[in-house]
């Protein structure tokens, strides 16, 4: 009998890290604030910043819920190291 | 777009084991898609096989309609059900139900799919006694074709894109039909703005039933159905959003002999299902986070003051996120489904289109 495949055979993956850093200091970290807890996320940029030494881009999603328009994912894309997501 | 792959195996049960072994089935064992029956399942809607609903979040498989029949076959569902899975799914993919956020959030909602109209009789689905619960064809070949196809186009699989902390059952199969004869009021899918007499799919992700012993006088019922709406630990007290209430046809009856219609129960609810936000606040920070945060982008509204501990916040946004279905037994049990907030799962009503043979 011949069976259908209920899968694509080439289903998008997600793309490897070109590279990990030794260091955060001096690195460019994309930090995706996703609206859910201001008050973590400003701590955890307060750590990566006086912390680390990185050099920290915050930028918010509109919707915590929904997926990062294309221009603030280009705009993560330009740092060495994104956070892209908080889990709760 | 490309035809899908198929492989050629004589081993029944080899076969069968074979879906298990690749990934391909969500726990339960599956109806072998052959090629005839998916066949018999795209000639029935008479549609291009190749044509897409579009890429389903969050991996992003095409939603051929050739995919959606292969998984409605193994979901178990005959060739008329196939034009109410198309409908669900195409409600699913609209922007206001955010089925990517729907898969990938650590709350437990499932997207449930409630059936109207004639379709509903003519193909025996439940809306009656156990309406949430087995033994109907109809309503779990129907259910599990949607999370199949879930699974295999949007990957919707714990522990990998699927984050939800604890889930609930519906997760293998989720819809109801509502109960359309034994009902005073005019049916949900014409509440949303459907023909009376047509057929048609609303989408809509909750957490699982939640029961509420709901008899007596209206004022009665609407007391207990109020106060079971309010809890804590559901999102909507929260943020808002959406909700939806069945009630049982026994019920619907009480509130239509007295001269209540349904507008007048939602707006009940709506006015009365409220809760001191200093209740509310005392669940912690993390809480107001939330609720300031979805009001800032506009999801919750400005005319409460958040900062006063006795504003009495409202369970949903308006009146009309209150949903409201007739089904199950006649007796004196009904159900609150909370939302999943404003955070999306909103609800989407799809007409039905008729076979093409």
């Amino acid at each position: 009998m011949e069976i259908m495949i209920p899968v694509w055979a080439h289903m998008p993956t997600p793309q490897i890290a070109r590279k990990e850093l030794d260091d955060l200091r001096g690195a460019t970290v994309a930090l995706v604030d996703d609206n859910f807890d201001e008050p973590f996320t400003t701590h955890l940029e307060k750590l990566l910043t006086d912390g680390y030494g990185a050099i920290v881009n915050r930028l918010i999603k509109p919707l915590g819920s929904a997926p990062s328009p294309v221009s603030l994912i280009d705009q993560a894309a330009r740092s060495q190291v994104a956070i892209v997501g908080i889990a709760l | 777009m490309q035809s899908s792959e198929s492989l050629v195996m004589d081993d029944y049960e080899a076969a069968v084991e074979l879906f298990y072994d690749r990934g391909w089935t969500d726990g339960l064992p599956i109806v072998l898609p052959t090629r005839k029956l998916v066949e018999a399942m795209i000639a029935a809607t008479g549609r291009d096989r190749h044509e897409s609903l579009g890429p389903v979040p969050p991996k992003g498989g095409q939603a051929s309609i050739e995919k959606l029949a292969i998984n409605a076959v193994m979901g178990g569902c005959l060739p008329a059900h196939f034009p109410i899975v198309l409908a669900a799914f195409e409600g699913m993919m609209a922007p206001e139900h955010n089925v990517n956020g729907v898969t990938q959030t650590t709350h437990m909602c499932v997207s449930l799919a409630i059936v109207n109209g004639p379709v509903s009789r003519a193909l025996n689905f439940n809306s009656r006694d156990g309406v949430f619960g087995n033994g109907y064809r109809s309503n779990a070949a129907v259910g599990r074709a949607l999370r199949l196809a879930l699974w295999n186009l949007g990957g919707a699989v714990p522990w990998d894109t699927d984050k939800a902390t604890m889930s609930h059952p519906g997760e293998y199969a989720f819809c109801i039909a509502e109960e359309e004869e034994d009902n005073p009021w005019q049916p949900l899918h014409v509440d949303r703005g459907m023909p009376a007499g047509s057929d048609a799919v609303t989408v809509f992700a909750c957490e699982g039933p939640h029961s509420v012993l709901c008899s007596g006088a209206p004022e009665e019922m609407l007391h207990v159905l109020a106060d079971s709406m309010v809890g804590l630990g559901n999102n909507n007290i929260h943020v808002g959003g959406q909700m939806l209430v069945v009630l049982n046809p026994l019920n619907a009856e009480d509130f239509h002999r007295r001269g209540w219609s349904k507008w007048d129960v939602r707006q009940y609810l709506w006015e009365n299902a409220r809760r001191k936000l200093g209740d509310v606040a005392a669940c912690g920070p993390v809480h107001d986070q939330f609720r300031k945060a979805q009001q800032a982008v506009g999801r919750y509204p400005f005319r409460y003051d958040l900062d006063n501990p006795k504003t009495m916040v409202p369970v949903t946004q308006s009146p009309e996120d209150i949903h409201i279905v007739v089904a199950g037994g006649r007796t004196y049990f009904a159900a609150v489904l909370p939302g999943w907030g404003s955070f999306g799962g909103y609800a989407v009503t799809v007409p039905i289109r008729p076979l093409a043979t």
